[in-house]
């Protein structure tokens, strides 16, 4: 009931008049107390009888006297006396067992009602009226009356009757315009009136009311408004492989990955009672949708309807989820608490996060995901906060989501033979302005690894593979000093729109990236930069072989025609100046790990003419001596017994 | 005999309108004979006026009918020209048992008008009708 409201008034009333019945004795003997000389009581003799929708209507005769004080002469009924309409309320009239004839006592309060063209004045709110017996006959009354059950006549009232409100002599308007109340933001009134039943019905702004309510009739047409405070893909779960129908799936297929678009596209919402609940599409969607939808809705009101109830999740089964949702707690705008009046502004300190979170499903399309794109940005929506690298690495905390700009300098897939090649987690090394411009103490890359789990969109993928991406990565995990993205991770190549930069340095890059030395806080599947002078070759590890100049294939194959030329099948022509490429490890002796025995895979293309193939023998001992200076690696392996690193040289993207 | 308590309906209803519009403010008297007449709905239908859940809904012809936004989220249409709503109460309590003389949407109905706390709605008129015919339709 809404605090201060008529409702909750009358409640009050109710209950103090409910208390004061619960006391009242309904019948009395007439001897006692004549109640004459009190003021205010009626004394009514009842003519006639009939009920009406429970009440008790008693024609009745207003006494001046009691009659107890009348000879039974003078009890004849004198047309003079006025005339009453007393109306019981079923309870009072089962207490009293009236017919016609008895006399009863109407204590107050009680109260008149005088009708428009009707000269009876009606009695109500009767609940103190008292039946009078006559002694004498009191008991055996009781007795006869108790045993023949009274046919009272029930009048049936015409629905066709309305009540007219407005007197013909007032100029009062019905419409009342001046006093229309202004319109609840629930009531979505916009004009768009859609020929359809589910449009125009009620619209909620509390999940767990309509979550609680399922089941009763016409929840499903219920519409709930929440606000969008994260867009995401989530990948669909394995077995729920639905076929490929929406058109937008048919036109865009990924370049890169061959599997059909399996992700389900995802809101987290919350209401105006800081509820979160994760709602998803129910048919698949691309996860190339993730980006506009995330620029278009993040942080607008939404109504949604038409859901189901998947799950009832709670923190201790989706860490995932409830990371992403105390990233977003306490909520910056305080929320409304259930039970009390819509319009009291509540207080948001010491609200405990969530212990439960709904997942719900929704069918695709505008109907049952109605979202104001024009309205403006809810109050209650938190965008990501935006770090540098180096604030987050200094973060002290597990499975706390942050976000971040950073460079992508290298791309790995780590290499698991069991599992699928879009599984695979991909490692990224990245960095930012922060971790370059600073000192020694922190490193300069940091290694951020995609699960499987996180969606990439195909741009993503393109960008990757593509120079020195710089990529928004939004709501990834940081816990035991690594930055994992998972689910509800989001890579974007736009800038938000809306982030708050807490004093991050999101300046670009100038200069060249300059990665870790190798050092003894190096550690495996991590890049740095080593120099070193080169100590020994492992001769049996060379390998050279040519490559196509124009594409860079690497399999070419002797000509038929003539077997001194190479052929390349992808450009379909005779390869003239073939690439060389040589893979040859290396044993450094680096100064900055100097009891370390480096070992470095290197890499070396040379171009030269085809014909000169069979002289060519690369001169493995003329690299001996020779200085290296700072070449990008990656570290496969630090092992301390031997105490040996394995490097690989790379580029950088 | 002529029914008796729709007159003192409507003249209670008559009551608190003026009141309302003389004070902007419902004495308690007039409550506690709300809480008389209708008994179990009195307190609801005040609680859906509390709520500003009825809203007016104008067709160009000058047709209308009332929406009242249920507790459970649910919408109910009554009519203007007879007492109807499309409550289970109303084909229940009023029309098969005829223990109340209105259900607690159409009391709401009227208490709004009383206290200026209807909402207006303008649609056209296939709009109306459907309203009007709508809980014709199946579900789902």
């Amino acid at each position: 009931l809404c605090r201060g409201g008529l409702a909750e008034r009358l409640c009050r009333l109710q209950n103090r008049e409910r208390s004061a019945i619960s006391f009242w004795r309904h019948q009395c003997i007439s001897d006692a107390n004549p109640p004459s000389d009190k003021p205010g009581v009626l004394i009514v003799k009842i003519l006639e009888m009939f009920e009406e929708c429970t009440i008790q209507v008693a024609i009745c005769q207003q006494l001046e006297q009691s009659p107890a004080t009348l000879s039974s002469e003078n009890a004849v009924i004198r047309e003079r006396e006025p005339i009453l309409k007393v109306l019981f309320a079923r309870e009072t009239a089962a207490y009293l067992k009236s017919r016609p004839q008895d006399v009863i006592h109407i204590y107050p309060p009680w109260q008149k009602l005088l009708l428009k063209n009707e000269d009876v004045p009606v009695i109500m709110n009767t609940y103190f009226s008292q039946k009078v017996l006559l002694s004498e006959h009191s008991e055996t009354r009781e007795k006869t009356c108790g045993l023949t059950k009274m046919l009272i006549r029930k009048n049936i009232v015409s629905l066709a009757q309305t009540f007219r409100l407005d007197d013909p002599d007032d100029d009062f308007c019905q419409k009342s315009l001046d006093n229309q109340a202004a319109c609840a933001p629930q009531i979505h009134n916009n004009g768009n009136w859609k020929e359809h039943s589910l449009a125009w019905s009620a619209v909620n702004d509390s999940l767990l009311e309509m979550v609680e309510n399922q089941g009763a009739v016409g929840w499903r047409e219920v519409q709930v408004r929440v606000i969008i405070q994260r867009v995401y893909c989530l990948p669909a779960k394995e077995g729920c492989r639905a076929p490929v129908q929406g058109k937008k799936a048919l036109c865009e297929a990924p370049l890169k990955s061959s599997d059909p678009p399996n992700v389900r596209l995802c809101f987290l919402v919350q209401d105006a009672y800081g509820m979160f609940s994760e709602v998803q599409l129910q048919s698949p969607s691309s996860a190339d949708d993730v980006e506009q939808y995330c620029r278009r809705w993040e942080g607008k009101f939404c109504c949604l309807s038409g859901m189901k109830i998947l799950q009832r999740t709670t923190r201790g089964r989706a860490l995932g989820l409830f990371s992403l949702i105390d990233s977003l707690w306490p909520p910056v705008v305080p929320v409304k608490v259930p039970g009390q009046s819509q319009h009291s502004e509540m207080m948001t300190t010491n609200l405990s996060p969530p212990s439960f979170c709904y997942i719900l499903t929704v069918p695709s399309g505008e109907i049952h995901v109605e979202v104001d794109e024009e309205e403006q940005i809810s109050n209650l929506y938190q965008p990501p906060a935006v770090h540098g690298l180096k604030e987050i690495l200094q973060i002290d905390g597990c499975n706390e989501r942050c976000s971040f700009w950073a460079q992508v300098l290298y791309l790995r897939l780590q290499t698991k033979h069991s599992v699928p090649v879009n599984q695979r987690e991909i490692w990224l090394f990245v960095t930012d302005s922060t971790l370059q411009n600073t000192a020694h103490s922190t490193p300069k890359v940091v290694a951020v690894s995609v699960a499987a789990s996180c969606v990439l969109s195909t741009e993503i993928r393109e960008a990757l593979s593509a120079a020195s991406p710089l990529v928004f990565f939004r709501d990834a995990l940081w816990g035991k000093g690594r930055i994992i993205c998972v689910e509800r991770t989001v890579l974007l190549l736009q800038k938000p729109l809306l982030c708050s930069a807490a004093g991050a340095d999101l300046s670009e890059l100038t200069g060249p990236v300059r990665l870790d030395e190798l050092d003894s806080t190096t550690q495996a599947n991590s890049i740095c930069a080593v120099r070193g002078t080169i100590v020994g070759v492992n001769e049996s590890t060379a390998f050279s072989w040519p490559t196509c100049n124009r594409c860079g294939n690497g399999k070419l194959e002797l000509c038929p025609q003539d077997r001194r030329l190479l052929y390349c099948n992808e450009c379909s022509e005779v390869v003239i100046s073939p690439v060389l490429k040589m893979q040859l490890e290396v044993f450094l002796s680096c100064p900055s790990r100097a009891q370390s025995r480096v070992k470095v895979k290197v890499w070396h293309k040379m171009s030269f003419h085809a014909l000169s193939t069979q002289c060519i023998y690369y001169e493995v001992q003329s690299v001996l001596g020779k200085e290296v200076e700072l070449l990008n690696c990656y570290v496969h392996f630090i092992a301390s017994h031997p105490d040996c690193v394995g490097l690989e040289e790379i580029v950088l993207l | 005999m002529d029914s008796t308590l729709p007159a003192v309906a409507e003249e209670l209803l008559k009551e608190i309108k003026k009141a309302f519009q003389e004070t902007s403010h419902v004495p308690d008297d007039l409550l506690l004979g709300l809480n008389f007449i209708f008994g179990p709905c009195a307190v609801p239908a005040l609680d859906l006026v509390d709520q500003h859940s009825v809203t007016r809904v104008v067709s160009p012809s000058g047709r209308t009918a009332f929406q009242v936004l249920g507790s459970s989220g649910k919408l109910y249409t009554c009519f203007s020209s007879c007492h109807f709503c499309t409550c289970p109460a109303f084909s229940f309590t009023v029309l098969q048992k005829s223990e109340s003389l209105l259900c607690k949407h159409i009391l709401a109905v009227y208490l709004s008008q009383a206290m200026g706390a209807c909402q207006e709605l303008n649609v056209s008129e296939e709009q109306l009708t459907s309203i009007l015919l709508a809980e014709e339709e199946d579900e789902g």
